[in-house]
């Protein structure tokens, strides 16, 4: 039983360690030509377009039920308390610093990390990431950066439309269900919610993005044996994104603590 | 003086060796033909001479330099002089035919925008693909992909090309046409290395052989002198008889 064991174990731990370095060495080569010219505006640009707008209507949808449900929950757990008027503090609450963050990561890495990780798969089967490097030009400058960045840009902006979206889904089910006033809603919204709990929540997305950038770039460029690993390499790079958003959010909400405490 | 010289070049993937000691060179302006049996490791070499794989151990030099240890970004100058045609075409299919032969001349030189043009217009016409500018990879024949990736790796006009398979799978009529376009650079002074099964177009445009077979190279030699070799395989593999 142990021998069955050990061999499972073993090429698990040298897949990690494998993984880790190829990361650090991903890393490594986005900073080192990241900072050298020439820079392409224009690649960035149609990354904006093609992560951030086009992930518009799912971050809208997703954030806007979670703040239904989270209000809805929490106005018919808290009634037979007397704890309605609590509500609007808690959905702002929970959904700036953790939910509207998390939840929008989660459906980005989804959408977004699996995109990144197929087409970059794709590009390696048909050589086309070869022929970038034989006319003389580099992949990570024109497929990683641009990519990476354009998480780090379009992630945290998506992030605080969620915060938005979230809170008055919270609003429209305060009112209609719970029959909380709307006025009132939102003042203690706007009165409880101060800017620790919203920058607590936004900081957390520039890790996200690069949770989720990174290693998916990384599974795409490591394709080696046609299609069937495309599939096998996208589903690795959800998989390992959302978890690290999902292990990643307990450490950096313990420092963002930290950080508000020394404030 | 050898434009290309390899010497003592090993390669292996994991524990598979692929090569164990190839050693050749080639001199300014001809064209070698690399023969061999599938899964001998002939587009692996040639991958090697562009940086795109890494040598074990051995030397690949390119005019006089040695470039096996090559970082990455010292290939990216090297490559703007040593072109690779891919054997499928490696087109670029979020990008028009016109956008793939413009790429290279968009990153490496300083023309402007008509003149870009006017040189597509140009490469296109020599290649037999007028009218295909607008249309994207996926909306042309495998043939017409073939002969774009070509055109696109002559963009900037290299002192040395490497052509993976360059006929396989295309018509008599294009096959043709891809030997004249070869033995048109040839007449510039362009070296050439040619990876290839077709022995009909290898002995058309080829200047001397080296048949890979067992990670080595077994023979070297003139078209002449590799017909007249005893070995039964190659004599074979000349007639188009194995493989």
């Amino acid at each position: 039983m142990n021998n069955l064991m050990a061999i499972p174990f073993k090429e698990w731990a040298e897949d990690q360690l494998y993984f880790l370095g190829g990361l650090g060495y991903l890393i490594k080569d986005c900073l080192k030509e990241g900072f050298k010219k020439p820079y392409y505006g224009s690649l960035l640009i149609e990354q904006i377009y093609q992560v951030g707008y086009r992930s518009f209507p799912l971050v809208l949808v997703t954030s806007g039920a979670i703040g239904m449900v989270m209000a809805l929950q929490f106005g018919y757990g808290l009634e037979k308390f007397g704890g309605k008027p609590y509500v609007p503090r808690l959905v702002a609450s929970t959904i700036l610093r953790e939910i509207g963050p998390m939840f929008t990561s989660l459906m980005f890495a989804a959408r977004v990390g699996a995109g990144i990780a197929s087409e970059i798969g794709s590009m390696v089967v048909t050589q086309q990431i070869d022929a970038i490097r034989a006319l003389g030009t580099s992949p990570i400058k024109k497929i990683v950066i641009p990519r990476v960045l354009a998480c780090l840009i379009v992630l945290p902006l998506l992030a605080a439309l969620a915060n938005v979206i979230g809170n008055l889904g919270g609003l429209v089910v305060g009112s209609v269900e719970l029959n909380i006033d709307a006025q009132f809603y939102l003042r203690r919204v706007l009165e409880t919610s101060n800017i620790k709990d919203y920058m607590s929540g936004f900081g957390k997305t520039f890790f996200f993005a690069l949770f989720i950038a990174i290693p998916s770039c990384y599974f795409g460029l490591n394709v080696k044996n046609g299609t069937q690993e495309v599939g096998v390499a996208t589903r690795k790079a959800v998989v390992t994104s959302s978890l690290l958003i999902l292990v990643g959010d307990f450490f950096l909400a313990k420092i963002f603590w930290i950080i508000e405490k020394w404030l | 003086m050898a434009v290309i010289e390899v010497k003592n070049f090993k390669k292996s993937f994991g524990s598979k060796v692929i090569h164990e000691d190839v050693s050749f060179y080639v001199k300014k302006g001809e064209c070698l033909g690399l023969v061999g049996g599938s899964g001998t490791g002939k587009s692996v070499l040639l991958r090697s001479l562009i940086g795109l794989e890494k040598p074990d151990s051995g030397s690949i030099e390119i005019n006089g330099i040695e470039v096996s240890k090559y970082k990455e970004s010292q290939w990216v100058l090297l490559r703007k002089k040593v072109a690779y045609a891919f054997q499928g075409g490696a087109l670029f299919d979020s990008m028009t035919v016109a956008q793939n032969l413009a790429y290279p001349l968009r990153e490496h030189s300083h023309l402007t925008s008509h003149e870009m043009k006017l040189r597509i217009e140009s490469q296109l016409n020599d290649f037999g693909l007028a009218g295909t500018e607008l249309l994207y990879p996926s909306e042309i024949s495998g043939g017409m992909q073939k002969r774009v990736g070509l055109a696109r790796a002559m963009m900037l006009e290299p002192e040395v090309i490497l052509y993976d398979e360059p006929t396989a799978g295309l018509d008599p009529y294009n096959t043709k046409r891809i030997q004249e376009l070869i033995l048109n650079l040839k007449r510039k002074g362009v070296t050439a290395i040619l990876v290839t099964h077709d022995m009909p177009t290898a002995f058309a445009v080829c200047d001397k052989f080296a048949f890979l077979k067992d990670k080595v190279i077994k023979e070297q030699g003139t078209p002449d002198q590799l017909k007249g070799k005893p070995d039964s395989l190659i004599q074979q593999f000349i007639e188009g008889n194995v493989l």
